[in-house]
C-alpha cells in the first residue's frame, strides 16, 4: 500500500506517495529525480549513494523510506549556493580528486557532513570516514588533498565569523 | 621542452559537472515512454536449453513483452564473429542471458523474472584454458569453423582453441644449445574485475521510421553503431548512438558488450526505448572479466647474464567467447618478452574457451599478466648466475638499435628503460631496508616495464574544430572521456597549437555518431598521442585558413604571414595585421562582401606505420614502444600474513607531460589496480562455473586506507609522433605492481610466489611452511 511521507529535501518540503519499502535511493533518484546520488552496488558498500539524513551521511541504498520521515535531506544537489559551491566540491575539484566522477558526490557528501558536525577531526577521523567509500580512478591520495584543503577553508570560515 | 600550456595543470574541464552531481551518466536519463528490462541468467554455465515457458512471467504486473534468443539468426563481433544476444539452444557461461522481461518499471521486471521457467540438459564445465585444452573435452562452440573471422587468425576446429598465435624470432632450439643456464617457470594471473564504480548500462530504441537509438556506457559508439547496422540491416547512418558521461572503464567498456544484448530485448517492442542497467552481480558475472592468464616461460642465457632464448607458452581461460579476448592473448603473447632483447623468441598464446565470463581489456591488456612472468623470472635468473638482478637487467634492455620479438627495431625516441631503471633502484633502494623485527618482514622489489602499442590498421581519431568571432575554440572528437582526463588533454594541446589560453577552448561532452567525428575506440594508452596529432593537424589547417583569408585582406601571400593567436601579420613588418576575431567566419569588407573562408577544419590522425605479421608473427605494430620502471616497499605482518605496501615508485618515460596533475593521479589509480590484483583481487569460480564473489564486499577492490605513499616521477624522450612529444601512460601504471611486489615478498621472507593474489591466508600459511622446514 503506497504511503504518504513528507520531509525537507535540499531546503524544500516534500510530501511523496511511495511504497513503505522502497528504498530512499529509490526515491531520491526516480521519484525525486534527483541523480546526483548514484548507485554502484547493491549492499551498501560503495558509498555512492551517500546523502545527509539530519545531519548524518547515511547511505541512501540501505535506508528505507519511511525511515525519511519528517527528516532534513541534504543531497550533493543541495550542496551550492546558486553559482558558489561549497569549499568542499571545490577542494575536490581543484585537488585532482576528480576522475570518472562516479564516487564524487557520496565522497563531497560524506566531507561535508564531516566538516560540519566536527570542523576540527583528525586524520585518522577523516580517514575512516573516507574509508567507507569505494574509488577505482584516483588511488584515494588526491582525495585526501582535497578533504585537507577544505577542512581549512572550513576552519578559517569558522574562525573568520566568530 | 618549455611550453606555453602543455606541461602546466589546468583543473579539468568536468570537475564542476561531476562535484555538483550534475554529469549526467547512463542511468541519470530518461526518455519519454521508456521501458526496463531484467534479464534471466542460466543456473548452469555450460547446458543445453530444452525449454523456456514465458507464459506465467507474461502474466505479472507491468510486464509488456517477454523475450527469448529463439529465432536469433545472427552472429557479432569485431575479431570472431562467436557473440550472440541471446542464447538459444545452449548456455555457455553463468551470465549469459537467457530470456528478458521488459516491463513498465525496473521492479516488475526483475519481479517477473523468477516466473520464467527454463529447463536445462547440464554439460561439462571448464573453468581453465588446461581443462577446455584436455583431448577429451567436450567441444563449447560446436560451429566454431563456421564463424566469421579476421583472416589473421588461426581457428584449431575440433578443439577449444578459438586461436593460436605464433611469435617467432630467430631459432629458439638454437637459442637454447648456446644458453649456458636454463631457467623455467609458471605463473597464473587469474580472473579480475575492472570493477568500475559505475556499473554497465545501455538504452536502446526501435524507432517507427527504421532507425536505432542507443545510449550506452561504452568507449566505442561506432563499433556500437556498425555492428547493430550490421545485425538489423539497416544503413550505418540510421543508428545514432550517444555516450554519456562514463564512471569509469579500465577496459570493460570497450568492445561491445551489452549493447546487443539490449537492442534484441527493445527489438520486441518497437517505438519503446528500453533501459537496462547492470546490477553490482551482473556487471561481474555479465559483461567481461579480465586477465585469467597462465604463463609458461623458459629463458635460456649465459653465465655473464645475456639473455639468448625465450620460449614462451600463454594460456589464456578467454571465457565463453573469445572475440574480446583473442587480442589479449596476442598483446600477452608479444609482450612475454618485458623490456629485454632476446636474439631467439618461441612465443606461442593460446586463447581458449571456457564456460567463463568473457575475457576483454583490463587496463594494461596482456601486459600485465606476462610481466608477472618475465619479472619475477629476472629475479629468479639473477640469483641463479649469482647476479644483481639491476645489473642482469641493464645487460639486456631494449635500447636504441636493439630488435623486439616482432622484429621491430627499437627508437631513441621509444624512450629510456634504463634511466628509469636507475631513478627507481635509487628512491627504492637508496637507503638502508628497516631490519626483520618481532612484527614485520620488511621487503623491496623491483619491475622494469615495457608498454607495446596497439597496432590495429583501422585505428583512425578524427578531430572537427571550428573558431567562433570572438575568437575562442570549439572542439569535437570521438574519444570517450571515462575519467582518465582527455578533455583536459585536448583542451591544452590545442591552446598550445592554436597560441590561445586554454580558457578559449571549449571542449565536446557527451558523444553522438550524430555528430561527432568517426573514432574507431579510446583504447590503449593511444588517445594523448594520436588524438593529439589529429588535435595539431587540424590546428594547422585552421591557421592556414585565417592565414588564406588574411591574405585576401592584406593583399599578400599567405605564406608572408604569420599567426600569434590573436592576429595574423606581415612577418616582415608585424603592423600590417588584421584580428582573428575579424577573420572567424571570412572577412567582411568594407563593401559589405564577405571574403574568404569560415574557420574550421577537418582532421584525423591515424597509426604512422604499421605492416601485416608474417607468418612468424614477424612486422611492427607501429606508433611508439614505451617504457618505465616500478618498485615496492613492503612489510609483511608475521602473525597474520598481511601485506602493507609502504612506499611505491613509478618513473616513466612519458615523452612530454601534458598535465602534471592528472598524469600523477593516472599512475596513483593505475598503482592502486595493480597493488588490487597482487594481493586482493580475483574473480572466483567454483567448480561448477558460478562466481563465488560477485560483490564489492566480497570482491575486495583497495581503500582508502590501503593507499601506499607514491613516488611518481616522468623521464621525457620526446616522441616525434605525438603532440609535442607526448606519449601514452593510460595503462603503463598497472603493470608493474604485482611482479615488484611478489619479488619484495621473496626479499622479505624468501618466498617465491607465482600466483597472485597473495592473500594474507596465503603468506601465512607459505611462512607457516617456512617455519616447518626450518
Amino acid at each position: 500500500m503506497a504511503e504518504k511521507i513528507a520531509f525537507t529535501i535540499n531546503g524544500q518540503p516534500r510530501s511523496v506517495e511511495v511504497e513503505p519499502d522502497m528504498m530512499l535511493i529509490d526515491v531520491i533518484r526516480d521519484v525525486l529525480d534527483l541523480t546526483g546520488t548514484k548507485h554502484g552496488c547493491d549492499n551498501a558498500t560503495c558509498g555512492t549513494c551517500m546523502v545527509i539524513l539530519n545531519g548524518r551521511a547515511v547511505k541512501s541504498c540501505n535506508t528505507v523510506i519511511t525511515k525519511a520521515a519528517g527528516a532534513e535531506i541534504t543531497t550533493v544537489e543541495g550542496l551550492a549556493k546558486g553559482m558558489e559551491l561549497h569549499p568542499v566540491q571545490t577542494a575536490i575539484a581543484e585537488s585532482g580528486a576528480v576522475q570518472c566522477g562516479f564516487c564524487t558526490p557520496g565522497i563531497v557528501i560524506e566531507l561535508v557532513a564531516m566538516l560540519d558536525s566536527k570542523p576540527n577531526a583528525s586524520e585518522q577521523e577523516l580517514a575512516n570516514a573516507l574509508n567507507k567509500h569505494l574509488c577505482r580512478c584516483t588511488g584515494y591520495e588526491p582525495i585526501r588533498d582535497g578533504a585537507l584543503i577544505a577542512q581549512k577553508v572550513v576552519q578559517e570560515r569558522a574562525t573568520a565569523k566568530a | 621542452m618549455e611550453y606555453k600550456y602543455v606541461g602546466k595543470s589546468y583543473i579539468r574541464p568536468d570537475a564542476i559537472s561531476k562535484v555538483t552531481g550534475k554529469a549526467v551518466y547512463l542511468d541519470d536519463i530518461r526518455l519519454p515512454g521508456m521501458l526496463h528490462a531484467a534479464v534471466l541468467r542460466p543456473q548452469y554455465a555450460h547446458a543445453k536449453i530444452l525449454s523456456i515457458d514465458t507464459s506465467e512471467a507474461e502474466k505479472c504486473p507491468g510486464v509488456v513483452k517477454v523475450v527469448t534468443g529463439k529465432g536469433c539468426k545472427f552472429h557479432y563481433g569485431d575479431n570472431i564473429r562467436d557473440l550472440v544476444p541471446m542464447a538459444d539452444e545452449k548456455v555457455h557461461y553463468i551470465g549469459e542471458p537467457v530470456a528478458a522481461v521488459v516491463a513498465d518499471t525496473p521492479k516488475h521486471a526483475k519481479d517477473a523474472l523468477s516466473k520464467i521457467q527454463v529447463s536445462y540438459d547440464p554439460l561439462p564445465v571448464y573453468i581453465d584454458a588446461r581443462q577446455a585444452m584436455s583431448e577429451d573435452a567436450v567441444i563449447i562452440h560446436e560451429d566454431m569453423d563456421q564463424y566469421w573471422t579476421l583472416p589473421t587468425l588461426k581457428v584449431v576446429p575440433g578443439t577449444n582453441i578459438a586461436n593460436v598465435y605464433q611469435v617467432r624470432k630467430g631459432r629458439a632450439a638454437d637459442g637454447f644449445d648456446e644458453a649456458e643456464v636454463v631457467l623455467e617457470g609458471e605463473f597464473n594471473y587469474p580472473f579480475g574485475s575492472c570493477a568500475a564504480i559505475e556499473p554497465h548500462g545501455s538504452i536502446v530504441w526501435f524507432k517507427e521510421d527504421k532507425t536505432i537509438e542507443v545510449w550506452s556506457s561504452s568507449i566505442c559508439p561506432f563499433i556500437v553503431r556498425d555492428d547493430l547496422a550490421n545485425s538489423y540491416g539497416v544503413p550505418a547512418s540510421d543508428v545514432r548512438v550517444h555516450i554519456p558521461d562514463i564512471g569509469g572503464c579500465f577496459g570493460y567498456k570497450s568492445d561491445i558488450t551489452v549493447e546487443q544484448t539490449i537492442a534484441w530485448i527493445a527489438s520486441f517492442v518497437p517505438g519503446r526505448p528500453v533501459k537496462w542497467v547492470s546490477s553490482r552481480e551482473e556487471d561481474f558475472t555479465s559483461t567481461l572479466i579480465g586477465h585469467g592468464i597462465r604463463t609458461q616461460m623458459k629463458i635460456g642465457a649465459k653465465r655473464d647474464g645475456k639473455l639468448v632464448a625465450l620460449q614462451v607458452k600463454v594460456l589464456h581461460s578467454s571465457g565463453a567467447y573469445a572475440d574480446t579476448g583473442v587480442n589479449v592473448t596476442m598483446a600477452a603473447t608479444h609482450n612475454s618478452t618485458g623490456p629485454y632483447e632476446f636474439d631467439h623468441c618461441e612465443l606461442t598464446g593460446y586463447t581458449v574457451y571456457t564456460n567463463t565470463t568473457p575475457v576483454g581489456a583490463f587496463r594494461g591488456y596482456g601486459h600485465q599478466e606476462v610481466h608477472l612472468a618475465i619479472e619475477r623470472m629476472m629475479d629468479m635468473l639473477a640469483r641463479k648466475l649469482k647476479m644483481d638482478p639491476f645489473a642482469l637487467r641493464s645487460k639486456n634492455y631494449l635500447h636504441e638499435g636493439s630488435v623486439n620479438a616482432l622484429g621491430e627495431h627499437m627508437w631513441k625516441f621509444n624512450g629510456d628503460v634504463a634511466a628509469a631503471a636507475s631513478r627507481v633502484q635509487e628512491v627504492v633502494f637508496g637507503h638502508d631496508k628497516p631490519k626483520e623485527d618481532d612484527t614485520y618482514f620488511y621487503g623491496r622489489g623491483f619491475a622494469a616495464v615495457m608498454k607495446s602499442p596497439k597496432g590495429a590498421p583501422f585505428s583512425t581519431k578524427g578531430c572537427y574544430m571550428k573558431m567562433n568571432t570572438d575568437g575562442s575554440v570549439n572542439i569535437n572528437m570521438g574519444g570517450a572521456e571515462v575519467g582518465q582526463g582527455l578533455r583536459t588533454v585536448v583542451r591544452q594541446i590545442a591552446a598550445e597549437a592554436l597560441k590561445i589560453a586554454p580558457e578559449k577552448v571549449r571542449v565536446y561532452t557527451e558523444l553522438d555518431t550524430q555528430f561527432s567525428p568517426y573514432e574507431w575506440q579510446t583504447i590503449g594508452s593511444m588517445f594523448t598521442m594520436q588524438g593529439g596529432r589529429a588535435i595539431v593537424r587540424a590546428a594547422d589547417k585552421m591557421i592556414a585558413v585565417l592565414k588564406n583569408t588574411a591574405a585576401q585582406v592584406l593583399k599578400t601571400d599567405a605564406d608572408y604571414l604569420e599567426y600569434d593567436g590573436e592576429y595574423v601579420y606581415l612577418k616582415a613588418d608585424p603592423y600590417i595585421k588584421v584580428a582573428v576575431t575579424e577573420l572567424a567566419r571570412g572577412y567582411i569588407t568594407e563593401d559589405g562582401i564577405t571574403i574568404g573562408d569560415l574557420a574550421q577544419a577537418v582532421s584525423d590522425a591515424r597509426l604512422p606505420r604499421y605492416a601485416a605479421p608474417d607468418k612468424n608473427g614477424q612486422g611492427p605494430l607501429g606508433v611508439t614502444y614505451t617504457f618505465g620502471a616500478q618498485g615496492a616497499e613492503i612489510r609483511i605482518e608475521k602473525k597474520t600474513g598481511k601485506i602493507l605496501v609502504d612506499h611505491f615508485a613509478s618513473v616513466f618515460d612519458v615523452g612530454q607531460v601534458i598535465n602534471p596533475l592528472q598524469i600523477r593521479g593516472s599512475v596513483l589509480g593505475g598503482v592502486n589496480i595493480g597493488i588490487g590484483a597482487a594481493l586482493y583481487e580475483e574473480v572466483i569460480f567454483d567448480e561448477n562455473g558460478k562466481i563465488t564473489n560477485p560483490q564489492y564486499f566480497q570482491y575486495h577492490v583497495p581503500t582508502y586506507k590501503e593507499m601506499p605513499k607514491q613516488t611518481i616521477e616522468f623521464l621525457e624522450t620526446p616522441d616525434p609522433i605525438g603532440a609535442f612529444g607526448a606519449r601514452g601512460i593510460g595503462e603503463h601504471s598497472v603493470v608493474g605492481p604485482a611482479p615488484a611486489i611478489l619479488n619484495a615478498i621473496y626479499d622479505a621472507t624468501g618466498v617465491d610466489f607465482c600466483e597472485i593474489p597473495v592473500t594474507p591466508e596465503k603468506m601465512k600459511k607459505a611462512l607457516e611452511a617456512l617455519k616447518e622446514y626450518a
